[in-house]
């Protein structure tokens, strides 16, 4: 699974700035949310309010509402204990997925429940071996760790443009992130510029 | 880090999730979700990371670098090519750090 390597990523950042190995793998396994928790941590580096990391990660984590909303529908029959079980998992790669099996016809709630489970242990495993191995390395940033978070979050972003509306959005919001980092104090200006850039895709690509 | 710190952060964190996870699957069963606030939704992603790497990439640690002596943007250029090319996240994430040693020791 491709969570075991981006898990160990969090677990080593998460240990070089001042979490315990205990604290990165319940990070882990309580939010299982991947970019979110790349960025609870670079905002908790510069000391943001506990309100901030909540506010700017759960921005981040918004499209989950709309995997949420697209994986009910084939949710129908499944009990309402199921799919609290289900939605604990979701994710990127596990959306991905059940959409993929669903088109094929092989989709049902316990093949998701599968596939959730795999990316859970994935996750969190990944982070325990990240969090205990940087004890071993030693200074972290004379290895340059300093841009491990950067690369990771350029590579979202790569990821994340598909297509060419998601381009010129991508380009609209740094250039709002630019102007509303001189303006706004803290990190504000990370769920000011997202939630604005969204907002001119939405009105200029329906 | 101060450990209530990190612990309440990690908690609400937590619960935020899985509120964001868990109500529109029990509750839009039957109810959909406005097409416009669906439009907003898919372009949430790509505006967050964007304004995250312009604020990773130009103001590491809350400083302004001046463009032309600054590691972290030209590493950023050929990192982004990487995952491009390969579409792998730990292999990006590597060959970032080094592209951003070579600048740094480039860049003084």
């Amino acid at each position: 699974m491709g969570y075991v390597p981006v898990g160990a990523a969090f677990g080593i950042l998460a240990t070089t700035q001042g979490f315990t190995a205990l604290q990165a793998i319940a990070n882990s396994a309580t939010a299982i949310a991947g970019a979110g928790q790349f960025i609870g941590l670079s905002l908790m580096q510069t000391g943001a309010s506990v309100l901030t990391v909540l506010v700017a990660t759960s921005i981040v984590n918004l499209r989950y509402v709309l995997f949420g909303a697209t994986l009910s529908r084939h949710l129908d029959r499944t009990p309402l204990i199921g799919q609290a079980a289900l939605a604990f998992t979701l994710t990127d790669e596990t959306f991905a997925i059940n959409i993929d099996d669903h088109r094929r016809g092989s989709a049902s709630a316990m093949s998701m429940a599968g596939v959730g489970a795999i990316s859970w242990m994935g996750w969190v495993f990944g982070t325990a071996l990240g969090a205990t191995a940087s004890s071993v390395i030693g200074d972290p940033y004379r290895f340059g760790v300093a841009f491990a978070m950067p690369a990771m979050f350029v590579a979202l972003l790569v990821a994340q443009t598909e297509n060419r509306e998601q381009v010129i959005i991508a380009v609209v919001a740094a250039v709002l992130a630019i102007g509303f980092a001189v303006l706004l104090p803290g990190k504000w200006y990370i769920v000011a510029a997202s939630v604005v850039a969204a907002a001119i895709g939405a009105l200029f690509y329906r | 880090m101060r450990s209530a710190y990190v612990w309440t952060v990690i908690v609400g964190m937590g619960v935020a999730n899985y509120a964001l996870r868990f109500v529109p699957v029990a509750m839009l069963s039957r109810l959909r979700l406005p097409r416009p606030v669906q439009r907003w939704l898919s372009f949430v992603p790509v505006s967050v990371m964007s304004a995250l790497v312009v604020g990773e990439v130009l103001r590491p640690d809350g400083r302004w670098l001046p463009p032309l002596q600054n590691p972290y943007l030209f590493a950023a250029l050929p990192t982004g090519l990487v995952y491009y090319k390969w579409h792998s996240f730990l292999g990006t994430t590597i060959a970032g750090i080094i592209f951003f040693l070579v600048f740094r020791a480039l860049l003084g």
